[in-house]
């Protein structure tokens, strides 16, 4: 069994994706054999009211039975922006929203920011994941309407230094992922996942025995990433490197674990 | 039962492995229709590949770098080793030889699985040019540049027209980011002398009948202006290397260039460099060009190709 963790929906607005919706990305999933995907609206890093976004989700998700099951939505949404406490409690509590993903760079915020500390303590309690993308797009051709620059793994280590007990996801690793032995060991501490998705899983069984067979987890970064590059990675691991009880972890168990599914 | 998956694992050396697999690699891609059929490591490894970019000594022992290629079904690499180093004055022959005798090195400990690259530098032009000659003659079979000089230069013009007399193709590094020349919107290169896709469209204008390979479109380019600029221009080929494998770029990249001119490579980057195209919206036929028909193509002009 599949389980993508880094799945989104919605327009990229800087060149043409496919899989904007959940029928596109459903056929994918049908395709290569992916049960369910956890996916967020991307139109929320771009609208000033995220939470719009959020509701575009939940009708998109609502709208066809056969996708009851299939879709894990997670909550795009600003701290700073006026009422978010009140967005997150209703992605939570009647929208049925299972994590909250930020975006401190696009929504302008610093990730030790009062307001994003608080917003991921209200999400902690409300039982929801954190998710954390260290970059969208690799921004050596980035749109020059884009971020300038993107973030390291060391880049979220404050938030987690501050919300310990939190449960995360780091998504698209794309630089930084040997942490010194502090950062390391808060890692291995901490109940989290990495995504298959980024560039820097370059060698997947060095990095279960630095961080640990329950760190890892499939993702895609569908639709901006290839669908099959993070799937590989897990396929491809020796029989030294991952038996088959670790290569179920990573396809589906550890994303069950700390989705609570 | 043995599969063809665990054959690769436990095969050091599975070049013949690799062989016998081509037979299947046109075949359509019977098992999408059934969700949850799709076994991502037997369509790795049914294609025969030729990688037609990878570097050894640059981060990657020959080994390692064998490693990589029985896991993901290689049966050849192509490799060089540049100096990276932007100054063309300091990139003296005594350098360029040293890194080609690493490569030479190389293909000696794998012969049938490394393919030689020599790598010069065209600022020492006299020194190149008998360079050239002493890798044809090991049996290295294609050129790397890198960012000491910029492909339309006309300290390349002589190398240029001796790789045409050659009948090989030239792998020259690229970069095609934003922000040069204090346009935001004109894409630059970071590296004053690292080619863009417009020095590759001059060097192809003038030069029609070499062969030119634009390198790593996944390398961090911006691959769709890369696409579009080289789109009339039929003798230079791209490859599909780099660590960012961006959903789309090997279905753009054939819109604007046609299925004969794409190359599987992966420039370090193993996974992205085989997933992309397994994951791209192509027929099986088309992957089976890119993994290794087309550069064979090429290399069949020196009479260097694979079988």
């Amino acid at each position: 069994m599949l389980i993508d963790v880094s799945a989104n929906i919605g327009h990229w607005p800087f060149r043409q994706t496919g899989l904007k919706t959940c029928r596109e990305l459903l056929g994918n999933m049908d395709r290569y054999g992916v049960e369910i995907s956890v996916i967020s609206n991307m139109n929320g890093i771009f609208y000033k009211d995220s939470h719009a976004a959020n509701e575009e989700l939940y009708r998109e998700i609502s709208s066809e039975k056969r996708f009851r099951g299939r879709f894990v939505p997670f909550a795009v949404i600003n701290p700073l922006y006026a009422a978010w406490r009140h967005d997150l409690l209703v992605c939570s509590r009647e929208l049925k929203f299972k994590g909250l993903r930020l975006y401190p760079q696009y929504h302008d915020y610093e990730i030790t920011d009062p307001a994003c500390i608080d917003m991921v303590r209200c999400a902690r309690d409300e039982g929801m994941v954190i998710a954390l993308t260290v970059r969208m797009v690799d921004s050596r051709l980035r749109s020059w309407m884009d971020l300038s620059s993107e973030w390291i793994l060391k880049d979220v280590i404050p938030l987690i230094r501050e919300v310990p007990d939190a449960r995360y996801m780091i998504l698209n690793v794309s630089g930084g992922i040997m942490l010194n032995d502090e950062d390391t060991a808060l890692i291995r501490g901490t109940d989290m996942i990495f995504d298959t998705s980024g560039r820097n899983i370059s060698d997947l069984g060095s990095l279960l025995k630095k961080y640990g067979n329950d760190k890892f987890a499939f993702g895609t970064h569908s639709p901006i990433l290839d669908y099959l590059t993070g799937l590989l990675r897990i396929e491809a691991l020796a029989d030294n490197e991952a038996d088959e009880s670790t290569r179920e972890m990573l396809r589906s168990g550890n994303a069950k674990r700390l989705l609570g599914i | 039962m043995i599969t063809r998956r665990k054959f690769f694992r436990n095969s050091a050396l599975a070049s013949a492995g690799l062989i016998a697999g081509a037979g299947s690699a046109g075949m359509a891609c019977s098992n999408r229709d059934n969700p949850g059929s799709y076994d991502i490591m037997e369509e790795a490894l049914k294609f025969r590949k030729i990688n037609a970019h990878e570097h050894v000594y640059l981060g990657s022992e020959p080994s390692s770098l064998i490693n990589a290629a029985d896991r993901l079904g290689m049966e050849k690499l192509v490799v060089s080793l540049p100096v990276t180093v932007e100054d063309r004055v300091l990139v003296t022959p005594e350098k360029f030889r040293e890194c080609n005798n690493l490569v030479l090195k190389a293909m000696k400990l794998f012969p049938d699985r490394i393919m030689g690259q020599f790598y010069i530098n065209p600022y020492y032009s006299k020194e190149s040019l008998e360079e050239i000659d002493r890798c044809v003659s090991a049996g290295m079979v294609s050129m790397k540049g890198y960012y000491q000089v910029k492909i339309n230069d006309p300290l390349y013009y002589p190398v240029i027209e001796k790789m045409i007399d050659l009948k090989m193709i030239i792998l020259m590094h690229t970069h095609c980011g934003i922000g040069v020349g204090g346009y935001r919107t004109k894409y630059g290169n970071i590296q004053a002398n690292a080619s863009t896709p417009d020095d590759f469209a001059g060097a192809a204008e003038r030069y029609p009948e070499a062969l030119f390979q634009y390198a790593h479109t996944g390398g961090g380019g911006d691959w769709e202006y890369a696409c579009k600029t080289l789109r009339d221009y039929p003798n230079v080929y791209v490859d599909t290397s780099g660590s960012n494998n961006e959903s789309g770029m090997i279905e753009y990249a054939m819109k604007h260039l046609g299925e004969d001119r794409l190359f599987f490579g992966t420039d370090g980057s193993y996974y992205q460099g085989v997933g992309s195209i397994l994951a791209a919206n192509i027929n099986d036929d088309q992957r089976k060009k890119i993994f290794f028909d087309n550069y064979n193509l090429i290399l069949k002009r020196s009479g260097n190709h694979v079988d």
